[in-house]
């Protein structure tokens, strides 16, 4: 109970450090997310909409990589960020950037998943309806993004859930670098580890209050979707 | 003229359609009759281009000169006068056409709903307003009263009628209903498992049929 009176007096207070990482938290989740989006979900519309040869070694590889432990998509962007690594001359690692690129390599292949799925239930009919009337290939795209708008922004929140909550990848990466790095899943776990639970849990309300924010909109669009 | 020459298609290795030769005349209105996987709506996707024959060849008609409607058409979620007059295409400015479409077939006060909101028939006759929106040579319909009630069914097939007069396209439908294809059409193609059994003049093939397969087909619709 001590520790709760606490965490709400950090929270209302004006703890710098605390500030800096829910600051740094958002910048990371919101950056990697759009650029997620942007890969992930053109990518998702055109497995979904197309039929092509391989089609199905493709959708099983995307859905190997949703799958992906964090700590091993963190490992794979170490070794590649490392000075002795392919990108190494970059010096990214321990970095905000490094820890949106390990991002980017967990959430991409969730958007297109899911994408792929949300897009492959209406589009035969789509295609053929459109097709029927002369409607260009490209148009057809835009028209099955449009039909499935409310599940699509869905995703990207589901893809910034994701993203906010996320800890092994970005421990590697990020090295949780006090003012630099630290986020706040990488913050709890080594406050925790110190037993400065008033401020772990302080983070934790925000890290639950951020998911019950993007829950209730998930809900939301998706009812709104169904009507 | 539309010409189809040793057109295949299968599905999981069953044959779905096997039609040698088969020739379509211009202005000429046509009915596929056949009971249910007789090749249909395959013959109507191959020749709306939506669907690729595994050989064969099939004269190319440009998208802007034919409309297909499918047994389920889509309905977008925006409104039923958008949905209509995305038919109209790039550079086409809508000078009344969807309005007097929509009328045509008597959805005119929905205009404002969302498609998606539509009951069953409703739909069919909003993809039906598609068609009709603006001038073509050929209409494909699969089934284009199958969600209508019986005053529905007349109106759409004086729609049909008019249309393909007053624009001299050709008109390839399917149906069920041997009624309905001597109401419509100049001629039939009886399909059965995939094959044209019969074709020729509507009254020939349905009044005197000659293949067992159409016989027993018309058995059934004897009240």
């Amino acid at each position: 109970m001590d520790g709760i009176i606490k965490a709400l007096s950090l929270l209302f207070g004006e703890n710098p450090e605390l500030r800096q990482i829910i600051g740094v938290t958002l910048r990371m989740s919101v950056i990697s997310t759009t650029i997620s989006s942007g890969l992930g979900i053109p990518l998702g519309v055109l497995i979904g909409s197309k039929e092509f040869k391989g089609k199905h070694w493709v959708q099983r590889f995307t859905n190997t990589l949703m799958g992906l432990p964090p700590v091993v998509g963190g490992l794979a962007v170490f070794l590649l960020l490392s000075r002795s690594g392919p990108l190494g001359t970059l010096k990214l690692l321990y970095s905000v950037t490094a820890m949106v690129i390990a991002q980017v390599v967990l959430i991409t292949p969730i958007m297109t998943g899911l994408t792929a799925t949300i897009i492959s239930i209406p589009a035969p009919r789509i295609r053929e309806t459109a097709q029927g009337v002369g409607i260009s290939a490209w148009r057809q795209m835009w028209l099955m993004i449009y039909e499935c708008r409310s599940q699509l922004i869905s995703t990207i929140l589901v893809g910034f859930g994701r993203a906010i909550a996320e800890v092994g990848a970005v421990q590697i990466v990020g090295g949780n670098v006090q003012y630099k790095t630290r986020v706040m899943t990488t913050a709890i776990m080594m406050q925790t580890n110190m037993g400065q639970f008033h401020f772990a849990i302080a983070l934790g309300i925000v890290l639950l209050t951020i998911s019950f924010g993007i829950n209730a909109l998930v809900h939301f669009l998706e009812s709104r979707g169904r009507t | 003229m539309i010409e189809i020459k040793g057109v295949v298609k299968t599905y999981d290795k069953r044959m779905v359609l096997n039609i040698p030769h088969l020739v379509f005349d211009d202005s000429k209105r046509y009915a596929l009759i056949g009971v249910n996987g007789s090749g249909k709506s395959t013959l109507l996707r191959i020749l709306a281009g939506v669907l690729k024959p595994d050989t064969g060849e099939v004269t190319h008609i440009p998208p802007n000169d034919m409309g297909y409607m499918p047994q389920a058409p889509y309905a977008f979620s925006f409104s039923v006068k958008k949905n209509v007059s995305i038919a109209l295409g790039k550079g086409y400015e809508d000078k009344g056409q969807v309005q007097h479409a929509l009328q045509a077939v008597g959805i005119n006060h929905l205009q404002n709903a969302r498609g998606n909101q539509l009951s069953g028939g409703e739909t069919q006759r909003m993809a039906l307003a598609r068609m009709i929106v603006k001038r073509r040579n050929l209409l494909l319909l699969d089934e284009p009263t199958a969600s209508a009630d019986i005053r529905g069914i007349s109106q759409i097939e004086k729609v049909l009628l008019d249309y393909a007069d007053e624009n001299n396209c050709t008109l390839i439908l399917s149906t069920h209903s041997p009624a309905q294809a001597l109401r419509l059409v100049d001629e039939v193609l009886f399909l059965d498992q995939g094959e044209v059994i019969a074709q020729g003049l509507a009254e020939d093939v349905l009044h005197t049929p000659k293949h067992p397969v159409i016989q027993e087909f018309l058995d059934h619709w004897k009240i």
